[in-house]
């Protein structure tokens, strides 16, 4: 017995195979076409390349060349390449034909679409654009004087803000003429003010052709940098150094030159400075110091864990910018979480130009007593030079339920050993406050009180001495109160001889105790003389007037009680003046 | 009038003082209740409100020793129980409780011993007290001015008087002078304990300057304000062990 259901089943596999291999194919199959140049002189050859790759190629229809404005085909130059290569393991072919052409009129032009069939199927390539330029225009002097071969440092962007990544190609121009055998970049190149990471470069540098000041010349990038400002201002990026081993390509050869032509050449790019921008203020947030495009994560393991027992609160930042120049985001953590050796740990990527990857950072905490604490929420920001602004990630807040081993309790309490009981009752309470010594002023007022009581004292010693010994003195400063005393005794007397008399004494033997002058034996002349020296003009007159009329009262006819009082007034004044003039 | 004034502020002064020792006195009990019921955060906080009121007592530091010391931070136990230390009345029990915080720390800092000048300046510090080392000196100045008035007032004189009136009056300035001197060193230097796990001690007033040292919790160092306000936010310490460096104002506990 035959079983047919399992050949169909088989052949139906076979052909399903089959099928989705064929189909498979068709979409291996690639095909380009490229000018060898964009932009050349009118007159100069180019050559068009259409390339067509894939797994398995078994027929192609080479594609029509049409007639193009601005090129002329030289029909009978065609060329044709074939090359096999692996691919993940897969063989690989390729064929490339070439096309030559002589570009004609000046002007700008675009090459048209091919038609090319594969296997039976029919490809389109893009169109290309081209311009073919006018001889008239290259200046000879500057084409001879410019060089044959140097080297730029090309940065992406002139003007970047603090943090933002710049991508600065060390690039190689040389003429046709020059044939460049290798390179060595010389190390130790430093960008000051900038954080820097060597992008992923090509073992072999790729040539473009392109045109400077009408001198065509090759155009090789040799290395690239992402740079990362870390400050702002005008920052200048040092020469970068490459040695380049070159062959010139029309020179004659010396045929005794074993070298085959070679020099080695040492070349430097000039120093390029470029503007950098401050960032703007922040508000509400706390900057991570990342600029770029992350995203920004906030965790905590475990949410439930012992007294003691370690917790990992981990802060995860993801995304493409300056990862390394990110700081660590401080947190508020209540107080009795200990935080312990906080650790960060960073992985770097450096794919399409561009520098990214993960930033992790870990608070290590230990809750030291139970409960429920809660780690509040946080905003952190990074500034977005594509936006021109912060964005700002809000970290919710995190709770962590700390509760006491069972196990580690019985054995703390075995080897506590802490019997100080607290104080429970009534507090003896004393101010927090303390003052220095120096700026209490109870101190300088008792440092001053003995030099004072001091001074005093003496001051009283001397004048208490000098009284005694000195008959002059004390006889001036007891001279007032006897003078005033005999005044006294002129007051309310009827008689007014008497009264003068008492004037009279009053004043004489003040003048005689101020002057130290005989209390006895002198004239009213003499005295108002002496006093004159003394007092001045006025109050001796004054006292000479009154001591005049106290000697002449017994013979005055209009004398009076009235006088008498108003010359005992004058008297007093006398006495006083007299007083504090001598 | 000015009398009756005098009287009524003095009356007001002496109720809001007493009126601040209750309320001290409320919170106290209040704060020791929650500490019996080993609600040590809280009580903690009660303490904390208290010492916020500007008075204090060796048993309010105690029992906050007390509380850090079941909260496990064992830098601010010893903190408090030095506090304690100057109060008569929780000396010994500050001693006691200090001597098992000091226990409990893993790493124990090495103590230069101190020269005999600073020890006794110290003594006078935490004894009787620059105030106090002030009246004495000022006492013996006295007693010299009284001899001197009485020899003036002819009341009293003996043949080495002046002698005595010299030695007694120097001997006074002297006294006066160490106090001023103890004043100065309680001014510029002051006691302070590590309270963090770890702090590094730097050479100069800079994050980015060499480490002279790692100071641990619990380890008592001293600071010197003098040359601290030279540097915002940095300190300038002096380790047990005797060196120096700066450190960042964050972490310890000035006594």
């Amino acid at each position: 017995m035959i079983k047919t259901g399992k050949h169909i089943r088989i052949i139906s596999a076979l052909l399903l195979s089959l099928f989705l291999i064929s189909g498979a194919q068709a979409q291996d199959i690639t095909v380009n076409a490229s000018l060898t140049e964009t932009n050349f002189f009118s007159g100069e050859g180019v050559r068009l390349d259409v390339k067509v790759s894939g797994q398995s190629i078994n027929s192609i229809d080479r594609p029509d060349i049409p007639n193009t404005d601005g090129l002329r085909w030289l029909s009978g130059s065609t060329s044709t390449s074939q090359n096999f290569t692996y691919v993940n393991g897969r063989p690989s072919v390729s064929y490339t034909y070439g096309y030559q052409f002589i570009a004609q009129a000046p002007g700008t032009y675009t090459f048209p679409p091919l038609e090319v069939t594969v296997n039976g199927e029919t490809y389109t390539t893009n169109e290309i654009s081209f311009k073919v330029l006018d001889p008239k225009t290259i200046d000879t002097g500057q084409a001879e004087r410019s060089p044959d071969i140097y080297v730029r440092l090309e940065p992406t962007k002139e003007r970047p803000v603090v943090g933002e990544q710049v991508i600065a190609d060390i690039v190689l121009y040389f003429k046709n003429s020059v044939e460049v055998s290798s390179y060595q970049a010389s190390p130790g190149w430093k960008a000051e003010g900038f954080w820097k990471e060597e992008l992923e470069n090509r073992q072999q540098a790729r040539t473009t052709s392109t045109i400077i000041n009408g001198v065509r010349y090759q155009r090789a990038v040799l290395l690239q940098y992402a740079l990362f400002p870390t400050k702002s201002g005008e920052l200048t990026l040092s020469p970068f150094e490459v040695v380049v081993q070159i062959r010139q390509r029309n020179q004659r050869r010396d045929i005794f030159s074993f070298g085959l032509g070679q020099e080695r050449k040492e070349l430097a790019t000039l120093p390029v400075t470029i503007d950098v921008a401050s960032l703007p203020e922040l508000d509400n947030a706390t900057f991570s110091g990342g600029v770029g495009n992350f995203s920004i994560t906030r965790s905590i393991n475990p949410t439930k864990a012992y007294v003691g027992e370690s917790v990992e609160v981990v802060t995860t930042i993801t995304g493409q910018g300056n990862i390394p120049l990110i700081v660590k985001p401080e947190y508020e953590y209540p107080e009795t979480l200990e935080l312990y050796n906080p650790q960060e740990n960073s992985t770097i990527t450096r794919s399409n130009r561009q520098i990214g990857g993960t930033k992790i950072f870990t608070d290590i905490l230990i809750a030291r007593n139970e409960g429920s604490f809660e780690i509040p929420e946080s905003r952190l920001a990074y500034f977005s030079p594509a936006q021109g602004r912060y964005n700002t990630i809000t970290l919710p807040a995190l709770v962590l339920e700390a509760e006491r081993d069972p196990r580690a309790t019985s054995i703390t309490d075995t080897e506590l050993r802490f019997n100080v009981e607290p104080i429970t009752g009534l507090a003896s309470w004393v101010s927090n406050e303390e003052v220095p010594l120096s700026q209490q002023k109870w101190v300088w007022l008792l440092l001053g009180l003995p030099l004072l009581i001091l001074g005093g004292a003496f001051g009283f010693k001397t004048y208490h001495d000098k009284m005694n010994s000195d008959t002059a003195f004390a006889r001036s400063q007891k001279a007032k109160e006897k003078a005033l005393d005999e005044l006294q005794k002129a007051e309310g007397q009827t008689d007014l001889k008497v009264g003068y008399n008492h004037i009279q004494k009053a004043l004489s033997q003040l003048i005689s105790d101020k002057l130290n002058l005989p209390l006895a034996g002198l004239s009213i002349q003499q005295l108002s003389e002496a006093l004159k020296e003394k007092s001045g003009t006025e109050i001796a007159d004054e006292v000479k007037r009154i001591l005049d009329k106290c000697d002449t009262i017994a013979y005055a006819p209009n004398a009076s009680i009235e006088g008498m009082e108003s010359d005992i007034k004058k008297a007093r004044e006398l006495i006083k003046q007299i007083n504090k003039v001598v | 009038m000015r009398k009756t004034f005098g009287i009524l502020l003095l009356t007001l002064l002496s109720i809001s003082g007493a009126h601040a020792q209750e309320s001290a006195q409320l919170l106290f009990d209040q704060a020791n209740s929650l500490l019996e019921e080993n609600d040590y955060p809280e009580a903690m906080s009660m303490y904390r409100s208290i010492e916020q009121t500007g008075v204090v007592s060796g048993a309010l530091y105690l029992n906050m020793g007390i509380a850090s010391t079941q909260l496990d931070s064992m830098g601010l136990a010893k903190y408090y129980f030095m506090k304690s230390l100057n109060f008569q009345t929780t000396n010994a029990s500050a001693s006691e409780a200090l001597e098992y915080v000091e226990s409990q720390f893993s790493r124990q800092s090495a103590q230069l011993p101190k020269l005999p000048w600073d020890r006794a300046v110290d003594w006078l510090k935490n004894g009787p007290g620059s105030g106090i080392v002030f009246l004495i000196g000022f006492s013996f100045i006295t007693i010299a001015v009284s001899i001197v008035l009485l020899k003036w007032a002819a009341l009293f004189s003996f043949s080495k008087l002046p002698a005595v009136v010299t030695t007694l009056s120097s001997f006074g300035l002297l006294i006066i002078l160490l106090s001023f001197y103890v004043d100065y060193i309680d001014l510029r230097y002051s006691e302070a304990v590590i309270i963090t796990s770890e702090i590094q001690v730097k050479q100069s007033a800079n994050e980015a300057s060499d480490l002279v040292s790692l100071g641990y919790e619990g380890y008592a160092i001293t600071v010197d304000h003098t040359t601290s306000k030279t540097t915002d936010g940095w300190l300038y310490i002096r380790l047990g062990n005797g060196q120096f460096g700066w450190i960042e104002h964050q972490g310890i506990k000035i006594l």
